[in-house]
């Protein structure tokens, strides 16, 4: 049971980063690809109608940890205090400024709130790849099972560590070019025009460049917790896992050299999606390591809900899951194909 | 409240009621609100009749102000129970969890999903779709409400739970979770309120234009689903569900009950003051001026009933801000009661086909729509303070709940993040809602000035 709820939320988590994730690309890229007033509004625009439904996935991702592994959410929550906080205010103005730009058409105002989208969606990808890095890295926990975190220390990974060291802010750099690329590829798909050119573009380099930053962080995962990535190697869902990451990338390359756009926009989705298939299966069952001393670490076991309540969480999550999958694939085929900004007010989004 | 503003547990709680009352002021409106466009959005299937459907266009706009708003500010939330309210959440995480994930994966896929589609995709969908997606976030974002007020109310009354073999909670029954009954009646008080919000605010930009003599047809519409959705839903606030309310809290809390009513003496006959300042020192109500036997009547039913006082219960068990708690419900039903009345008065104007014309009644419903804001406010301020000193009441006190590794430094920081951060944004939501009242629902004048803006952009 317990193994299974870590795949559920470790699932949720996923389908938060590939949806999301490309909207802090498109954020990123805005001012690169985008260059005037009207090319700007049709990457919001792009965005538009349902990226609060991707947002969704991560306040059903918090939610589903309450009810599951609460003693996750008391320690991790409590410890990460001021990173989560600086992620929440992101999240309202990235929201912010995609909801208000488009209420008023003036070079002003757009220009001030396309500031602030590019600013805050920059920030979340430098602050959602921290925190990958600080998961795979640990945590100070002490023998009480709590753990207290400055932003930084002596950006060090071992002892008394803080959000940002050296190996947490090279995961942070990959983030921001991975997801950039993701972006790209998802602009790609969805403009046409100048911005899908410069789009498809930005793709190409970006995705290579990604190629040696994740060599660069695998390397460094090796030295400073050597154990995970030998976890990951003996485990066979991981090599799954490998074998999604390279199956993604041979659709994203293909699709990318024969403009099958919606190919290579599943091949980004997929190899996102696997290489955290990858990482979750490589510190399973630990769920917060500690880097004070190893038998502080919290695993799922110890912090997962009694054996009833994730039962009962059981009976309902699919039904949940499937109607949230109904009305996306509803909507979503609405808005299928490029935007169209003028004939159908699309900008104003 | 605890005084010692040394005391963690203090700005945390601080900081959760702020950013809840804030967050709260836009869900209470896109939950009466939108009633009115799925009705709008029928009679514009219903007739044909484009008047309903520019109605839906205009009211959209604000709706999608009010939800994006509401939706940024509600992450915080969720999330504070795991930064401030570690302790809570470790004890009782998989038990208000359940509904917590089940108003992520049932309500906000669900809102979330149609949201976009309300707002800008009339074209894109269709008169039948878009129609759908009305009744689509109606039902998220009342489905949302109720797995709060679940939530809620097992704080007030837990029931279904019982105590693991770890020492923690976890769910006995889901049902009885689920079906508790105070849950059931809040949810009606709560929700009936949300519409009260929602009518008001209709009814007040309707006597706005016409008062200024302005899309007179679309006023119309406004005032008259305005003032008859206030009438219904302001009765119905205070009888039958505000009558259950407070015969659940006479059961279940009396020591609440006897705060928020000022009594420090039980008794039979026990009376409602109509004005009267707590005086928690001296123990005893300074100036009252009382209802005889009102307070037994409306708890128990009959005047003889027996009113518990705070005298009969340790002072450990007080709600730790009486005077506000006292303050708080006392306004409420002030409130309440005038709501009904101004807008008894409002329909009966109405039938007399005076409505229009009657200038005194036309500026009070123009400047009424904040006051159920803060009824609805101050509804929930009873609720929370008279549930002090307990997170679950009888059974977890907050002074166990809170984050014990958050410093106070950490806790005012985010407070004051917080604090700045919503200024802003409330400066600039009025700003924006403002101007789309100001712009009106007349299209032709509002979508040729964006055009205008727009052709010029072009050109650059």
């Amino acid at each position: 049971m317990i193994p299974t709820w870590y795949a559920i939320v470790s699932l949720m988590l996923i389908l938060y980063v590939a949806f999301d994730g490309r909207n802090f690309g498109a954020g990123m890229l805005h001012p690169f690809v985008a260059r005037t007033p009207e090319e700007r509004r049709q990457v919001v625009a792009a965005i538009g109608p349902l990226w609060s439904w991707h947002e969704v996935w991560l306040v059903g991702f918090g939610g589903t940890l309450v009810a599951v592994f609460p003693r996750l959410i008391a320690t991790a929550f409590a410890g990460y205090y001021l990173a989560l906080f600086l992620i929440l205010w992101c999240l309202i103005l990235r929201g912010v400024s995609i909801e208000v730009g488009g209420h008023i058409n003036d070079r002003l105002w757009q220009g001030f709130w396309d500031f602030v989208f590019i600013f805050s969606s920059f920030l979340l990808a430098v602050l959602f790849g921290a925190a990958a890095g600080n998961v795979a890295r640990g945590v100070p926990l002490d023998a009480n099972g709590d753990f207290s975190m400055a932003f930084f220390t002596n950006f060090n990974v071992r002892g008394n560590v803080g959000l940002l060291d050296w190996y947490t802010l090279s995961v942070a750099i990959f983030a921001v070019v991975l997801l950039a690329a993701h972006g790209a590829i998802y602009l790609m798909l969805k403009t046409e025009g100048a911005v899908h050119d410069r789009s498809a573009s930005y793709a190409r380099y970006l995705w290579v460049a990604a190629v040696p930053l994740f060599v660069a962080i695998s390397l460094e995962s090796w030295l400073v917790r050597p154990a995970v990535p030998a976890h990951a190697l003996s485990n066979p869902l991981s090599w799954l896992g490998l074998l999604l990451v390279v199956a993604s990338a041979i659709a994203l390359i293909s699709g990318l050299s024969t403009r099958h756009e919606m190919r290579a926009f599943l091949g980004s989705n997929f190899l996102v999606a696997g290489l955290l298939v990858i990482g979750s299966v490589a510190i399973f069952p630990v769920m917060l390591y500690s880097t004070l001393a190893p038998q502080n670490s919290l695993t799922a076991y110890a912090v997962a809900s009694n054996h009833r309540s994730l039962l009962l969480a059981s009976f309902w999550w699919p039904v949940g899951f499937a109607l949230a999958t109904t009305y996306y694939i509803f909507i979503s085929r609405r808005y299928a194909g490029k935007v169209r900004l003028k004939r159908e007010n699309q900008g104003s989004y | 409240m605890n005084s010692n503003l040394t005391d963690p547990a203090f700005w945390s709680r601080f900081q959760f009621g702020f950013t809840v009352i804030y967050h709260y002021l836009f869900p209470q409106l896109t939950m009466g609100l939108v009633w009115f466009l799925v009705y709008w959005k029928w009679r514009a299937l219903r007739t044909g009749d484009d008047k309903y459907n520019k109605a839906v266009r205009f009211w959209a706009k604000i709706f999608g102000l009010n939800f994006a708003v509401g939706v940024v500010t509600g992450i915080p939330m969720e999330f504070q129970f795991g930064t401030n309210w570690a302790g809570f959440s470790r004890y009782a995480g998989s038990v208000v969890g359940q509904t917590l994930a089940m108003e992520g994966m049932f309500a906000f896929f669900m809102e979330s999903a149609f949201i976009g589609a309300l707002i800008w995709g009339e074209k894109r969908l269709g008169p039948r779709y878009h129609f759908l997606a009305a009744i689509g976030v109606a039902l998220g974002s009342w489905l949302s409400g109720f797995f709060i007020i679940v939530t809620n109310a097992f704080m007030q009354h837990p029931v279904g739970y019982r105590v693991e073999a770890d020492g923690l909670l976890g769910i006995a029954s889901f049902s009885a979770y689920l079906f508790n009954p105070w849950a059931w009646v809040q949810f009606a008080h709560n929700q009936m309120a949300a519409l009260v919000t929602g009518a008001f605010v209709v009814t007040a930009i309707g006597a706005f234009y016409v008062l200024r003599r302005l899309h007179p047809a679309q006023a119309q519409i406004y005032l008259q689903a305005g003032a008859l959705t206030a009438l219904v839903a302001s009765v119905l606030v205070a009888i039958p569900t505000g009558d259950w309310q407070a015969k659940m809290v006479a059961h279940h809390q009396p020591v609440t009950l006897a705060a928020m009513e000022g009594k420090f003496v039980g008794g039979s006959r026990a009376g409602v003051a109509m004005i009267g300042q707590p005086n928690v020192a001296a123990r005893r109500l300074d100036n009252p001026i009382e209802f005889p036997g009102a307070l037994s009547f409306l708890a128990y039913g009959t005047f003889e009933g027996y009113v518990h006082g705070l005298d009969e219960f340790p002072p450990n068990a007080w709600p730790d801000n009486i005077e506000l708690l006292y303050y708080s419900f006392h306004l409420m039903i002030t409130l309440g009661t005038i709501f009904i009345l101004l807008m008894a008065y409002a329909n009966f104007q109405n039938w007399r086909k005076r409505l229009t014309s009657d200038t005194w009644l036309l500026w009070v419903l123009m400047l009424a729509f904040p006051f159920p804001y803060i009824a609805n406010t101050l509804g929930w301020m009873t609720a929370e303070l008279g549930r002090q000193p307990w997170l679950l009441y009888g059974i977890f006190r907050t002074s166990a709940g809170y984050s014990k590794v958050v410093s106070s430094g950490d806790t005012i920081f985010t407070l004051i993040g917080f604090i700045g951060l919503y200024f802003v944004l409330g400066l600039l939501f009025l700003f924006l809602v403002g101007r789309e009242i100001v712009l009106g629902p007349d299209e032709e004048a509002a979508v040729d000035s964006r055009a205008r803006v727009l052709a010029a952009q072009v050109k650059e």
